[in-house]
């Protein structure tokens, strides 16, 4: 491995190691150039946070204009600016990026590998996800912010046409919006094809795919999805491109253009895209729910499958955002139906979430709780979803705050439960330490309060007749309880979240040590210790089960009862050598090890597109500069060796 | 403060069906609260009413799920709770076919006994007006509905116009054809005590046709974001019994051919096209206009 690379003398050459070598010793320059999965893991995660405290900020600004009838604590406009971004930042930097997160931490670590198939291409993903991120966010100062204007998108963050054209959304906003979901897009598809390659190819010696953890198999799913749908959206957002820049006439309904042409496309898009958000989480709570109830995942094979179906039917019930449109009788009995079928993989899921904790020994540890409270949570939300699937009763539903109610219990009761359980569980194999376990009850259970308290009224002023994306609404609709309600509640949730970045603040220096394996875990991430060496595992793992952790600890004798295994007897892991990579000398101080060497190339690559964007909306000047970073990155990057001779 | 945790901890599980049972209360007794003017239970049409049912119909078992399915979770977290801490794991069950074939099947029967009445009403509700239906072209431009009403004509043949400054009134007891046309964004037409909405949407232009049981008035609006005053984009509609209605609709032609002829609405003469509602390809039907705003 080590002499792969031809030896180079000329001075290009010369000044790129230098700067690796920088790389290797500046903390600052490490988490610039790095390719380590697990610390690209730990910037997603921090960003998709502080992203989350974005857009919760916009939630909880909207829910004080909204507590009580004809507010003025925003106006209309920035309320709408405010929605726009609200669900923007929280489908796409933050459910997305989180998953992501999870991804890059634990699917090395959980299919025994040293590091993702592409790790340059890794940082690029996650790189561009930033620059895409900070672009769209950039937006707020299109106008003078500091004289009151805010700038930012206002056409909502499905982008209706024809209101997403310059026509009647003028300003830069939806420009943003536009480019920036694009650079977006890159960054997800980049991520999307690294796991697919790294779980199909990277597993360790006996990791059959039906070995493989849920959460695997759910990553792998996403991220499927996300390779076959991004491009969808990629069409319709580069279209919008058109019409605004350029003057195309895609969705000009003065030229012919057809506005459900988009909605069509975004919402091809948009439903598989529901699913690349909750099923990570699912993956997840598949984790936690056989750890603490200290048996296997229930129906293992049918919890994968329905995984599968979900991800294969979510192409086929898009038009159930579109009812309204009047598509006809035949495309809503088709698409009602198919909505009405998706519940049964959904339903098959919970129901063998249900059969996991039967017959356990369930331990209420703080993991636990969020995974608890995701599948009933979930619940609801799915419940909620049946009962407006049904066409006819939808056409009073579409477009109130019933629907609001709907996508939040799935995917804030859903996926964010789900992704904060994800935190509490594997903090310890990222820090050695708990995050503290009492804090973390007061955590979830005023999460669990607030969140109910302020969803669970929303399907009733939905019910009530109250529209979405309004500003204000009159005091004799009967609406002011329930909105009231859900005010008080988002308060409640916000400072859930903040109990909760205490708590993690504290236990990242001060919280008790937890060992390798905390939990009495089932998985590979736990036989390596906590943290984890930057090699992962010194010694590749031989894997001979599911949940192969589990038993290299316990067996079962005739009766099916279990016993502990003895140190040292018959089932002592077993490692592979001579894995075809080299690293069959490796011992376990990890010696001779060799990884991937820190790149800037992704960081310069991903720099490009910000520059790129900013360029076509204000001067093109800045389009080469951006097209020139791109192109060097991308040369620097095939041209450097990828691990450097020692 | 740690013994009150301890005991809102042990309490939690009781508390959360009693918290879902308030909330169940509450909603009941809110649907018979008076001044809720678009209360989608309060239907007083038919289209409303057979929407409503339909909602029923999903919503009283979705709930039964909930309850039993939260009910169980909290059922086995008590009754499966770890009480030993040193305790070897449990027996390690994996799975049981027949029971997992079953939560896989049942559900499905279950859900398609919704499909069923929901793909009837989809085409009970989606087929065109009677030919006696009375027609109203309504027009959406950011921020009003327009009424126009093709059968008050003046001498001229200009029909009335009511451009969102007038309360518009619809005669009671026969369906009332309201055909949708965009002037720029997509808008959706809602009256919810009369039925849901259909959108507006450019280019294709969609029929919505809603059946007044009696005299009443009602509260409608855009159900469409579409753009900054989206929020009072409302109407209020009054619902007359036919010789009110036909009373009403004399008074203003009278006013209205004794005004001079205002100029023609650029779209006042395009005639009602019963396209949209049941075409599955939408096509353009009208001439695209007023887009330029």
């Amino acid at each position: 491995m080590a002499t792969i690379a031809a030896p180079r003398t000329s001075p290009l050459a010369q000044a790129l190691r230098d700067t690796r070598a920088a790389a290797e010793h500046n903390p600052i320059l490490n988490w610039l150039a790095t390719v380590d999965h697990k610390k690209i893991g730990v910037l997603y995660g921090v960003s998709s946070f502080v992203f989350f405290c974005l857009g919760g900020i916009e939630a909880l600004l909207m829910r004080a204009q909204l507590a009580r009838p004809g507010a003025n604590v925003l106006t209309a406009d920035e309320f709408n600016r405010l929605f726009t971004m609200h669900g923007t930042t929280m489908v796409f930097l933050v459910v997305m990026p989180m998953s992501a997160a999870f991804f890059n931490l634990m699917i090395p670590l959980m299919i025994g590998a040293r590091d993702v198939a592409f790790p340059r291409l890794n940082a690029f993903s996650y790189w561009t996800f930033l620059a895409g991120a900070i672009f769209l966010n950039a937006s707020f100062f299109t106008r003078n912010i500091f004289g009151g204007e805010l700038g930012a998108p206002d056409g909502g963050w499905f982008g209706y046409a024809p209101l997403n054209l310059r026509a009647f959304t003028p300003g830069h906003g939806m420009d943003f919006w536009a480019l920036g979901l694009n650079i977006l897009g890159i960054a997800s598809l980049a991520g999307g094809f690294n796991f697919i390659v790294t779980i199909l190819n990277m597993r360790a010696p006996g990791m059959t795919l039906f070995r493989m953890p849920v959460f695997v198999w759910m990553t792998l799913v996403t991220s499927f999805l996300i390779i076959f749908a991004m491009p969808v959206i990629a069409v319709a957002l580069f279209e919008l491109t058109f019409d605004r820049f350029f003057g195309a006439n895609f969705f000009n309904p003065a030229a012919g253009g057809n506005p459900l042409l988009w909605q069509h496309m975004f919402w091809l898009f948009g439903h598989p895209g529901v699913y690349i958000l909750i099923l990570p989480a699912f993956g997840i709570i598949s984790e936690i729910l056989p750890t603490f109830s200290r048996k296997p995942l229930f129906g293992y094979p049918f919890v994968v499958f329905s995984g599968i179906a979900i991800g294969f039917m979510s192409w086929g019930v898009w038009v159930h955002h579109m009812y309204t449109t009047g598509l006809g009788t035949v495309a809503n009995s088709a698409f009602g139906i198919s909505t009405i079928l998706i519940a049964v993989p959904t339903g098959v899921k919970v129901f063998n979430w249900m059969g996991t904790l039967w017959g356990g020994s369930i331990r209420f540890r703080a993991p636990m709780m969020f995974a608890i409270g995701t599948v009933a949570m979930f619940t609801i939300g799915g419940l909620s979803g049946v009962t407006h699937s049904m066409v006819p009763s939808d056409y009073q539903q579409q477009d109130t705050y019933y629907v609001v109610a709907h996508f939040h219990y799935v995917l804030f009761g859903g996926a964010i439960f789900g992704l904060f359980g994800g935190m509490y569980y594997w903090f310890p194999k990222f820090t050695g330490r708990f995050l503290n376990e009492r804090w973390g009850h007061v955590h979830f259970w005023l999460m669990l309060i607030g969140f109910n308290l302020t969803f669970f009224p929303m399907h009733m002023s939905g019910l009530l007749g109250m529209p979405r994306r309004i500003y204000t609404y009159p005091s004799d609709y009967g609406w002011n309880l329930w909105n009231l309600m859900s005010s008080v509640g988002a308060f409640t949730i916000a400072l859930s979240v903040l109990i909760f970045m205490i708590n993690f603040l504290y236990s990242i220096r001060r919280g008790k040590e937890a060992g390798d394996d905390p939990w009495d875990a089932r998985t590979l991430e736990w036989t390596i210790p906590s943290p984890p060496p930057h090699y992962n595992f010194a010694e590749i793992p031989v894997v001979h089960s599911r949940d192969e952790f589990w038993h290299r600890k316990y067996q079962e004798d005739a009766q099916g009862n279990v016993v502990p295994v003895i140190a040292g007897a018959a089932h002592a892991p077993e490692v592979a050598h001579g894995d075809g990579d080299g690293h069959g000398g490796a011992h376990g101080d990890g010696h001779g090890i060799h990884l991937p060497s820190p790149s800037f190339m992704p960081l310069i690559a991903a720099l490009g597109f910000p520059f790129i964007a900013v360029g076509l909306i204000y001067d093109y000047a800045l389009v080469p500069v951006g097209a020139t970073l791109l192109i060097v990155g991308l040369y620097g990057w095939a041209l450097e060796p990828a691990t450097e001779e020692e | 403060m740690s013994d009150v945790i301890r005991r809102l901890r042990a309490n939690a599980p009781r508390l959360v069906p009693a918290l879902i049972l308030l909330a169940l209360v509450v909603l009941l007794l809110s649907g018979c609260e008076t001044d809720t003017p678009q209360n989608t239970f309060a239907a007083e049409g038919e289209v409303a009413r057979k929407q409503r049912d339909l909602f029923y119909w999903a919503m009283w078992p979705a709930i039964g799920v909930m309850i039993l399915v939260i009910g169980g979770i909290i059922v086995m977290c008590l009754r499966f709770r770890e009480r030993d801490p040193n305790s070897l794991p449990p027996r390690q069950l994996e799975g049981n076919t027949p029971l997992k074939l079953t939560w896989t099947v049942v559900p499905a029967i279950m859900l398609l006994a919704l499909g069923v009445p929901m793909v009837a009403m989809i085409w009970d509700l989606g087929a065109d007006p009677s030919p006696d239906a009375y027609v109203i072209n309504i027009e959406a431009q950011r921020y009003s509905f327009s009424f126009i009403y093709p059968e008050i004509k003046d001498a001229k043949g200009n029909p009335l116009i009511l451009d969102g400054l007038q309360d518009p009134h619809i005669p009671v007891g026969k369906q009332v054809a309201f055909h949708l046309k965009s002037n720029d964004v997509i808008h959706s037409f809602w009256i919810p005590r009369l039925g849901g909405k259909l959108d507006v949407v450019p280019n294709n232009d969609n029929v919505l046709w809603l059946k007044a049981d009696k005299p009443d008035t009602f509260h409608g609006e855009c159900a469409e974001y579409c753009g900054i005053d989206h929020a009072t984009m409302k109407m209020l509609i009054h619902a007359d019994a036919q010789e009110d209605f036909d009373k009403w609709a004399n008074e203003e032609l009278l006013q209205l051919n004794a005004t001079p002829a205002p100029k023609p609405s650029k779209s006042a003469s395009v005639t009602p096209t019963p396209a949209g509602s049941a075409t599955i390809a939408p096509t353009p039907t009208a001439t695209p206009q007023g887009t330029g705003g």
